[in-house]
Parts: structure tokens; C-alpha cells; sequence
């Protein structure tokens, strides 16, 4: 993998501009350089070149001298994104500074970011989904938020566009709620999964519980290896077998020789032309130097995550957007959505203490929603619905830790695995409300001086009645499948736990109510595209990142087509 | 909100545990031989030695290493040291100083300096009376379990250290840092101790 060209020109005129390197904004830059423009990435900050940066990926605990801890320190430079439970010394340099990137709580929120080369595809989950005819129906069928200006048929090709490249193992089941993707082959499930699999689809024939989709490749892909099930994904796969950009996608984008790469560009604003009624390009401050420079170009592609994005839209102010650029709408910022997390239940599983397994799979179970899908599963109690990930394992330390026994006898029998323990939390459809919103707040400065964001976003009603839900569900499918000492949960999260922040900049139909058309351009500055999760507008059940994807490819193609009938 | 606080604090907690016996009780003491021969950094000589002994206790040696084989105890202190803060680390100290003033109401001495009958019943009782872990989801706590007693997270701390030590983890459970596949059912008789990582 060649260097990248970081000498960015503010004389030269790109032919476009991505702001952001994470999932969405790594596709842009391959379709963009791809399609031959000449394309500029700004990222907010260091480079991670693949595989050579990733400075843990081979840590074994006692290669490390605090075997995975984080001091004080590192937990105050985290004070934030600490609560959600996953930073450790292996991976806390890909999450971002939260005392230089400060956000006011207005209502509890976990804003985690990213601020590298790749952002958050380094460190998502890797579920991969597509939506379904439902979820772009949705908001058209109960009334709540604008209608979709696209249907599934719209996004469906170039779904398969992006997983043809992507690589997404699962397995095929022709449901409605959840379409299959283009498959490689799928992991598999270990035998306490395929028991209580057994069991719940005996016991409930209407749900399925299924191996996960995952951006993991089961077979090479492209010069890229296949999953070695180590599970230390977030550290960055020397391997290139999960999708990150930065295995995947700005290599190829690099491979163009159209690719310039900017590292420590902290994006300011966009800047508007009053002249042509277009964006003219894009004002950074450099992380390093503290230099405002300004880059421009034809067409701008805002990727720098969902909240992100929405804060640069709202920095972005002239003369004719004095609220933030494309806010006619006044909806920039609102309707911030998240899926709810930590609802579900668990318990321990007897008979198989004769079996294990052998591999670290980086993926676990999922049950796709199975309320709210046709006439025979309707509920009064709430709208949408919910889907469940999961998994089934072999307990360690802290059940080891947890037996009343100590000295020799205790200490041989901990060597063996611990009981099988299942679980399952849901992950559910929140609505969109106008009152769930971010906005700039000038009071509290980042660490260059920039106005941050407040946050003001709460679960409601709905969203309070399928967590209900959820739980209820979830302790009986586990009871009837014959799981033992089943324990019920809801963590009562803020929402920001589930990481899939959605909304603030949606697309709709109507200019007077949205930010965004179907083609993902803001309406009124329409070489401005925003195709990361500031675009949604609801959020399904599902992870959002296989849409990003897709809604990408399908702009950037959009854009280039435009660019050549000079329309924009 | 307490109850949340309290939680966060068992929780950086459970990385870590505590004990002491007092360099004069070792000194005074002829009846264990308990002696320190690493500098700690957080811990005082008789801290050490207690939090040495405790784990000792927990972790023997059998055909296997026992904690103080691969410095269980050293590890300990380091995570005290390094990874707790200033409130975390008064915490500790405090209650290694209740754990000793027990053992002298109970028995009559701090726990160092113990008959090992006494140690015996010592810890047997702070099994009993220490809780136990909640379950846990993916890095967070799940069911709003109570937070632990100390007992119980230094018992959690040593674990950590144990089965995180180079010689446990590569030459006594599983070690396989690339497995390459995912088997998901196969005899746990073909694969024996536990996979280490």
C-alpha cells in the first residue's frame, strides 16, 4: 500500500471534496476518485495507514504492562466515551480526546467518536444489514416524520454494489423485514446457539434466529485475507478481513492516483457562494498549526458523522443561510434518532459442559423483528419494532471469581471453562421527533477555539414500550428454550449507547420540511451532498452502516452524472 | 444516583483488590515467614505482604504455578498504583485496614500473622460475605448487581493477573493468538484447559 499524497493545494480547484474518512466518507472518496475526479479527503486527524499503524493488533495481556488497563489519565481523556464499556489500552487511541472535543449533555447522550483516518469503521461492530421495504414505508405508513424520498427498489442495486466490494458473510433466508445481502458464506453458530436456535424457532415459528450478517470476509476478497478469528478487530486487522477504510476503501480510492489525503483538517465551515447559489469549497483549521486554510472545489460530500456532519451544516452560516447552510427547513439538527440498547435478558445453559469451541468469532447471533411485519403481527402497544443480537460462550473470570471457593482444588478447576451463558438485547426502532436535537453552543469551545454541540435527545414513549417489550420477550423465549437462572435487563441507556446516531439532516421530498433530497444534496445548495447518518430520516432496527454505504455509492454517481451535465 | 456511583467505583474497582499486614506485625511474627522481596510502589511492606499472602492462598501452587510463581502480587500493586486514582487508592487502603482489624476481633491478630486454621476461616468467611459479580453484557454491567466487597474484587483482580501472566497464558491454558477457523461445537476433551485469550 502506496504512501497517500497529503499536499493539499488551496490554489488548485478539486473537483471534490470529502469531509470525513469513516465508512461513509471512504466511499465517497473511492467512487469519487474511481469515476476520475481529482478528490480531496479531509480528515480530522492522524493518518492509520493499514496494516502498519495498527500498533496493538499483535498485544498478547502480558505484552502489555498494565495488561489492557487504562491509568487516570487515559480515563479522563475518555471521561466521556468511557461509559460505554468498550476502551481499552489496546484501543483507546482510536477513540477521540474528550477533553479537547468537549459536547454539552443537555439530556444524558454518549457521543462516541472517532477522530482518525477510517473514524469509527475501525471500531464499529460489523453488523451488516440491509433495510427493507417497511422501513422506508414507515414514516409515509404511520404518519411520524417526513416520507422517505426513496424506496427500497431505489437503493436495492447499489446494496449489492457495495457488499460485492465490502464482503458480507451471512446467510440467505428470503425474509421480508430483512432482505438477504450477496452473501459470503456465513459463520457459524456454536452448539448451545443451534440449541436454543432449535428452540425458539419450535417454540415461536414465526421469529428466526440467524448467525450475524458481518462486514467480515469468510473467504479472501480482493487480495484481502480471510476472518483468523482472533477477535481483535478494534485494534485494526493486519489481515484487511473486516471492512474498514482503511483496508478497504481508500486504498482503492488511492489506487486511482486521484486521491489526496489531508490528515489534522478540523473542517470549520463550507463555504457558500452567494454569486453562483453553490458551496465553493471548505475552510479548515489544521489540528497542528492552528492555520485557517480554505480548499476548493465543484461538489463537497460531508461525511464527518452523523453529529458531525450537522455541526459543520450549522457552522456553516452567509447571508442566505444565517442558520446554517441549507437549514430553510429550520430541521438541521433535529430529529436525532439512536436505536435503544441494553434490553434483553440472560441466563446460564446446562448439558452441553462436555463441548467448547475453538476460534474467537468476531460476531454473534441475531433475531430479526418479528412484531409489526404483516396483519398477524401487529400490536397495539407500540409502533415499528425491534430486532436482538446475542450469543452463547463459556463463562470466565468473573463467574471463576464469583465461586465461594479458594486454594489448590479451586484453582486446577478454574482452568477448565466456565458454565454456557446465553444472552440476547434488543436494538430498537426509535421515531423521529422534532424535539430530539443538537445545536451549536458558542458558550463551550473546543480545544480550537470552535462553537461545540448541546444535545438534547430523549427515548419516549415508544421507544419506553418496546424496551417493555423486549425484555418480556426476551425472558420468555430464553425460559421456554430451557435456559436456567434467566435474569431480565434494561440498563435504561441514554440514547448514544447504541452508536448508531441518526438524523439532524434528513432527506425528504419537501424542501420546507427536510435538508436533503433523494439523491442526498441539500435542496437549496445542491453540490452539497451529506450521505452519513445525518441523512436518515428513521432508523429502522437494523445497523445503519450497509445503508450509508449504499446511499453513498448511489450519490456519488448521482453527482458525477451531474457533474457532467454541468447541472450542478 | 448513589447506587450509580457506587457501581462505577466497584467497577474500576474490579480490575483491582486489597490487603495488608504491617511491617511490624511481620517483624513481630514468628509463625509465618511472610516476607516481601519486591519494591512495591503503591502498597506499604506489610500491605504487600498481606496482599502477597491473600493470594497466595487463592492461587497455590499445585502441579501448576501458583500466584506468587508469575507475581500476582506485584501485578496487584502496579494496578493500585497505576490504574486506580488517588479516592480509589484510599478506598484500598482503608479496607485492607478493616480487613486486619476483622481479623484481630475475630482472631486476635492481623491475618499475616494468623494460625493458616485461622487464614482458613478468614477467607472462607469473606467467600460468604464479600457478593458476587453481576452479569455482564458486553463491557457493561447488566441486572443492577450490588457492588462486591473487597474481598471479592481482589479475589477478581487476581484472576486478572494470573491467567493475564505470559507463563499461564501461553504455556498452561490454550494459547492460540491466530486460530484461523471457528469451530463451534467440538469435545472439550480435545481442547483441555481453557482458551487463554
Amino acid at each position: 500500500m502506496p504512501n497517500f499524497n497529503i499536499d493539499a493545494d488551496p490554489k488548485h480547484t478539486y473537483d471534490a471534496i470529502v469531509i470525513g474518512s469513516g465508512i461513509s466518507g471512504g466511499w465517497a472518496a473511492k467512487e469519487l476518485c474511481e469515476k476520475g475526479l481529482k478528490t480531496l479527503v479531509l480528515e480530522r486527524g492522524p493518518i492509520v495507514e493499514h496494516p502498519k499503524d495498527y500498533t496493538t493488533a499483535h498485544l498478547d495481556p502480558w505484552d502489555m504492562e498494565l495488561r489492557g488497563g487504562l491509568t487516570p489519565e487515559q480515563q479522563q481523556k475518555h471521561y466521556k466515551a468511557i461509559r460505554s464499556g468498550f476502551i481499552g489500552q489496546d484501543t483507546e487511541h482510536f477513540f477521540a480526546n474528550d477533553e479537547e472535543n468537549p459536547y454539552t449533555e443537555e439530556k444524558p447522550f454518549l457521543w462516541i467518536r472517532g477522530h482518525q483516518m477510517g473514524g469509527r469503521s475501525l471500531l464499529w461492530g460489523k453488523q451488516t444489514y440491509r433495510w427493507s421495504e417497511m422501513d422506508f414505508e414507515a414514516n409515509a405508513k404511520d404518519g411520524h416524520g417526513v416520507d422517505w424520498p426513496i424506496r427500497y427498489k431505489d437503493l436495492e442495486p447499489w446494496y449489492t454494489y457495495v457488499e460485492k466490494f465490502a464482503g458480507i458473510s451471512g446467510e440467505a433466508l428470503g425474509l421480508p423485514q430483512l432482505p438477504d445481502s450477496h452473501f459470503l458464506p456465513p459463520m457459524e453458530l456454536n452448539c448451545v446457539e443451534k440449541h436454543i436456535k432449535k428452540r425458539i424457532e419450535r417454540d415461536f415459528p414465526e421469529r428466526h434466529m440467524i448467525i450475524g450478517r458481518v462486514a467480515h470476509l469468510t473467504q479472501p476478497l480482493n487480495g484481502r485475507g480471510q476472518c483468523q478469528y482472533r477477535n481483535r478487530c478494534s485494534r485494526g486487522c493486519p489481515y484487511g478481513a473486516y471492512f474498514s477504510s482503511n483496508a478497504v476503501t481508500l486504498p482503492a480510492a488511492n489506487a486511482t492516483g486521484n486521491l489526496t489525503f489531508r490528515p489534522y483538517s478540523i473542517v470549520q465551515s463550507i463555504m457558500y457562494d452567494e454569486g453562483t447559489g453553490k458551496a465553493s469549497g471548505v475552510r479548515i483549521i489544521d489540528a497542528e498549526t492552528n492555520e485557517d486554510i480554505e480548499f476548493k472545489a465543484k461538489i463537497v460530500f460531508c461525511n464527518a458523522s452523523t453529529l458531525s456532519t450537522t455541526q459543520i451544516l450549522l457552522n456553516s452560516t452567509s447571508n442566505r443561510f444565517p442558520e446554517g447552510m441549507g437549514n430553510d427547513s429550520g430541521e438541521l439538527g433535529h430529529n436525532l434518532m439512536d436505536h435503544t440498547y441494553r434490553v434483553g435478558a440472560l441466563g446460564k445453559v446446562e448439558g452441553f459442559e462436555d463441548k467448547y469451541y475453538s476460534g474467537r468469532r468476531p460476531n454473534g447471533i441475531y433475531i430479526p423483528r418479528y412484531w409489526n411485519i404483516d396483519e398477524n403481527s401487529k400490536t397495539d402497544k407500540f409502533l415499528r419494532g425491534f430486532g436482538y443480537q446475542g450469543g452463547g460462550y463459556r463463562m470466565g473470570n468473573s463467574e471463576a471469581a464469583n465461586r465461594k471457593e479458594f486454594g489448590g482444588d479451586y484453582k486446577d478447576s478454574i482452568m477448565k471453562p466456565g458454565p454456557w451463558e446465553f444472552f440476547i438485547t434488543g436494538f430498537a426502532e426509535c421515531l423521529p421527533y422534532h424535539d430530539n436535537k443538537v445545536y451549536l453552543n458558542k458558550e463551550v469551545t473546543d480545544k480550537w477555539g470552535q462553537p461545540t454541540l448541546s444535545i438534547d435527545c430523549e427515548y419516549k414513549e415508544n421507544e419506553l414500550a418496546q424496551n417493555k417489550q423486549i425484555q418480556e420477550d426476551a425472558v420468555e423465549m430464553l425460559e421456554k428454550a430451557g435456559v436456567k437462572d434467566v435474569l431480565g435487563f434494561d440498563n435504561e441507556h441514554e440514547p448514544g449507547y447504541g452508536v448508531h446516531e441518526m438524523g439532524t439532516a434528513r432527506m425528504g421530498r419537501d424542501p420546507k420540511t427536510s435538508v436533503l433530497n433523494g439523491t442526498n444534496q441539500i435542496h437549496s445548495v445542491k453540490n452539497v451532498f451529506v450521505t452519513d447518518g445525518a441523512c436518515m430520516t428513521s432508523n429502522s432496527c437494523v445497523n445503519p452502516s450497509l445503508t450509508y454505504m449504499a446511499l453513498t455509492a448511489r450519490a456519488a454517481d448521482h453527482a458525477v452524472k451531474e457533474l457532467k451535465k454541468m447541472n450542478i | 444516583m448513589d447506587r450509580r456511583k457506587a457501581l462505577k467505583f466497584t467497577g474500576s474497582m474490579a480490575a483491582v483488590a486489597v490487603a495488608g499486614p504491617s511491617l511490624l506485625s511481620i517483624l513481630q511474627s514468628c509463625k509465618n515467614e511472610t516476607r516481601v522481596d519486591w519494591q512495591p510502589q503503591f502498597l506499604t511492606m506489610d500491605e504487600a505482604a498481606f496482599i502477597s499472602k491473600i493470594v497466595d492462598m487463592i492461587l497455590p501452587r499445585t502441579e501448576t504455578p501458583g500466584a506468587l510463581d508469575v507475581k500476582v502480587d506485584i501485578f496487584i500493586d502496579k494496578v493500585y498504583a497505576r490504574l486506580y486514582d488517588a479516592d480509589g487508592q484510599n478506598h484500598v487502603r482503608k479496607e485492607i485496614e478493616k480487613f486486619n482489624a476483622d481479623c484481630i476481633s475475630d482472631f486476635g491478630d492481623n491475618f499475616v500473622n494468623l494460625s493458616e486454621s485461622d487464614q482458613i476461616k478468614v477467607l472462607e468467611k469473606a467467600e460468604q460475605n464479600s457478593g458476587q459479580f453481576g452479569s455482564a453484557v458486553w463491557g457493561t454491567a447488566v441486572g443492577n448487581p450490588e457492588p462486591v466487597g473487597f474481598y471479592r474484587s481482589l479475589k477478581s483482580t487476581a484472576l486478572w493477573g494470573y491467567f493475564t501472566s505470559e507463563e499461564i497464558g501461553e504455556n498452561v491454558l490454550n494459547y492460540d493468538p491466530i486460530p484461523g477457523a471457528y469451530n463451534g461445537c467440538l469435545p472439550l476433551s480435545e481442547v483441555g484447559n481453557k482458551w487463554s485469550l
